[in-house]
């Protein structure tokens, strides 16, 4: 079967080759129907312009039934699929006779007949290539569209409530969809979503080994004591001053969590952060409170610094450099605004009151423990990630993709370290790795069923052609929706709608309703408590501590922040792109 | 029965929810002459529930020497107070277990215990579940158990 499949695909290849060489347009064919090198060609596309791909290309006769093609079975003569990019070629062996039609199946869109007419047959028995209009297909809602919907809402509330940990989560989510895909056409045909062959062609797996290459880097980093030092240092420059100190933690967490995840960031800053304020008399969630809002905006300032980021750099093509150049600078302006809001809500919290003594003493233990464990190996991933900024930034020019360059950094700094490799794979977050594997599965089924599609034409129509409008309602719906589900699903089911928007709205081809995605899905993690998995970082480990942040502290200090730096970044992004 | 009190327990996580539970034991510390032990208990389920699946050695010793500090500060406050012999343990686990393990123990006759905290990540007690889990502590180790309001 697999030599049969090659077979149709080597000819397809062929006819394609050929049919470029003749042009595809109409164009005089030097042989006959019957003939090799006389094909029907064509695209498909969905209505937001999307290829839609398996698509079945059938010439018949109007009105006769054609059965779907079974998984294995041989396409029939005049027939053929769509590829990826929506194209279909179907060579015409033999001389076609009488009134046909084009038929256009494909599971969850509404069937196509499209006549072929006579000229178009009488061309191709004369021995013309013919290139056909494009064919439009729509979605139509059947029982598998609502299943695959109500499994993705099931998944975003069951992490929204934390019932099930997020990546269990979504995997009962993909394990449903595929019960239902394989088991469900027992009963109904109308049951199935997808086969896990199309599954696998949603998991975008740059977006995996980017994730993968970037963990293996911070699990040297955050052994070497860097975090826990520069605390420790910005107390020293800070010369005891709480305000000075506050905004040089801002700065260090936010320019670490441009490049490292901002949880692994949060995991290293908040127990050190927790001990200097200690020492100096001061609440511990003066410092921690300021350093996750930090966290959370600079982030968005590389490709790297978010899993967002790295999602929607992977879908929309959007480069290391591109993030540094369009983002960075109204994410500092909103890094500014942050530390003048931080020091203003906190500025009672901000007196120090400790006794000399007892304060000398845990500054003591503070700089015996406040020191870099492992200076060699520091210096060796200083190399190693200059060495990933440069490919991250220089990259696109040779076609060399993010996840490429820290697959190399990563196995650059193993090599060059060599750690125990079994301690180093194990720091991999294979559940979080699972997580977005099947997350991809979740999202690509509502894809799959037009929920996505249906979402977008609704969008679109309420938005128009207008620009900034769609600016405004991709930021500031991302901010407010980011702040009560989790930003990752939602990031992921909101690509291609926003791909979709940006192909049908004059100027947004900037990419700009990207950046406005990226605004959106991370600055709305301040929002809320469970807005971002570094401010539950946070809080349990200050917890800890004895001080706890409840849903409603965290809410009053962190929704204004909120408000502030969205309003910021979609000035700068105004500014910027209109 | 001897009712002399010659070890307390005092757990807690510090921080300003802790005062009072603090105060209580020095004072009992302070009238009984008994040596006075802060214990900390951390644990760090609280990771697996914000996606955080890989390995934490690094992040547990963090928040050991956080922990440290926390009751280094509680030691230091006793001591002003007056108490002569006051130390502190901190161990690793879930906290259930190692409250009732320190305990058996450390065959101390009294524990001071707060009451829960109001915190959004606590894996550690209801409100409600509180006044049994201090029951349960008195049987299991053998000691008079305090809940402080």
């Amino acid at each position: 079967m697999k030599y049969r499949l090659n077979m149709r695909s080597t000819l397809f290849i062929l006819a394609l080759a050929g049919a470029a060489l003749f042009g595809f347009s109409i164009t005089k064919g030097q042989a006959e129907a019957g003939s090799p090198g006389v094909v029907l060609t064509g695209s498909v596309y969905d209505r937001q312009g999307q290829p839609v791909e398996g698509a079945m290309v059938t010439i018949q006769k109007p009105g006769e039934s054609i059965p779907a093609l079974k998984h294995g079975e041989d396409l029939a003569d005049l027939q053929a699929l769509t590829q990826a990019d929506g194209r279909f070629l179907i060579p015409i062996l033999e001389p076609l006779d009488g009134d046909l039609v084009l038929v256009t199946q494909r599971t969850h869109y509404k069937t196509i007949e499209t006549p072929l007419g006579s000229a178009v047959v009488t061309k191709l028995n004369a021995g013309e290539s013919i290139s056909l209009a494009d064919v439009v297909l729509v979605h139509q809602i059947s029982i598998a569209f609502w299943i695959a919907t109500l499994i993705f809402i099931m998944v975003l509330v069951l992490i929204a409530l934390g019932w099930l940990h997020n990546t269990l989560s979504a995997l009962m989510g993909a394990a449903l969809i595929f019960i239902f895909s394989y088991l469900g056409p027992i009963v109904n045909k109308n049951l199935y979503i997808f086969s896990f062959n199309d599954a696998l062609k949603y998991i975008d797996w740059n977006v995996v080994f980017l994730i993968m290459g970037m963990m293996i880097v911070i699990a040297v980093v955050e052994r070497t004591g860097i975090f826990q030092w520069l605390a420790f240092k910005a107390y020293k420059v800070s010369g005891g001053r709480p305000w000075l100190l506050l905004a040089i933690l801002m700065i260090i967490t936010g320019v670490a969590s441009a490049f490292l995840d901002n949880v692994t960031t949060m995991l290293l800053m908040t127990p050190i952060t927790v001990q200097i304020a200690l020492s100096m008399g001061i609440s511990p969630l003066a410092l921690l409170i300021p350093e996750v809002f930090a966290s959370n905006v600079v982030g968005i300032s590389t490709l790297v610094g978010t899993p967002t980021n790295i999602l929607i750099g992977s879908y929309a093509r959007i480069s290391f450099g591109n993030f540094l150049s369009n983002l960075t600078p109204g994410v500092l302006i909103a890094l500014i605004a942050l530390i003048l809001y931080s020091l203003w809500i906190y500025r009672k919290e901000l007196k120090t009151d400790t006794d000399e003594e007892m304060m000398e003493l845990l500054m003591e233990k503070l700089a015996k423990q406040a020191k870099i464990t492992e200076p060699v190996n520091l210096r060796k991933a200083g190399v190693v990630g200059l060495g990933m900024i440069l490919l991250f930034v220089t990259g696109e020019n040779f076609h060399m993709l993010p996840s490429v360059t820290a697959i190399i950094g990563a196995t650059a700094l193993l090599i060059w370290i060599k750690p125990d490799i079994e301690e180093m794979i194990e720091s991999v977050d294979w559940t979080t790795l699972v997580f977005f594997m099947t997350l991809f599965i979740c999202v690509g089924a509502i894809q799959e069923v037009g929920l996505i599609s249906y979402i977008a034409d609704w969008i679109g129509a309420l938005v128009g052609k207008n620009l900034v409008l769609a600016m405004l309602a991709i930021v500031w719906v991302g901010a407010v929706l980011s702040t009560f589900i989790a930003n990752i699903p939602f990031t992921a089911a909101m690509l291609p709608v926003v791909g979709f928007l940006t192909g049908n709205i004059p100027g947004a081809e900037s990419k700009v309703l990207f950046y406005c995605l990226s605004v959106g899905s991370a600055m709305g993690g301040n929002g809320s408590l469970i807005g971002a998995s570094a401010n539950m970082v946070t809080a349990g480990i200050a917890e800890r501590a004895g001080y706890p942040i409840t849903y409603t502290y965290f809410l009053k200090k962190g929704f204004p922040a909120l408000l502030i730096t969205t309003g910021i970044a979609c000035i700068w992004l105004l500014i910027k792109f209109l | 029965m001897n009712n002399k009190i010659n070890k307390i327990l005092c757990a807690v996580r510090g921080g300003p929810e802790s005062r009072q539970t603090v105060t209580y034991a020095i004072d009992l510390a302070l009238e009984t002459g008994a040596k006075l032990t802060f214990f900390h208990a951390m644990d760090a389920e609280f990771l697996g529930s914000a996606a955080i699946g890989r390995t934490l050695s690094g992040i547990y010793n963090e928040l050991i020497e956080m922990g440290k500090f926390t009751m280094l500060i509680l030691v230091d406050r006793a001591q002003r107070r007056g108490v002569k012999d006051v130390d502190y343990i901190i161990q690793e686990g879930n906290i259930r277990k190692q409250l009732i393990q320190i305990a058996i123990e450390t065959r101390a006759e009294t524990m001071i215990v707060g009451r829960p905290t109001r915190g959004p990540t606590s894996n550690v007690f209801k409100m409600t579940e509180m006044e049994s889990f201090a029951e349960e502590l008195a049987r299991e180790g053998g000691l008079k158990v305090v809940v402080v309001p």
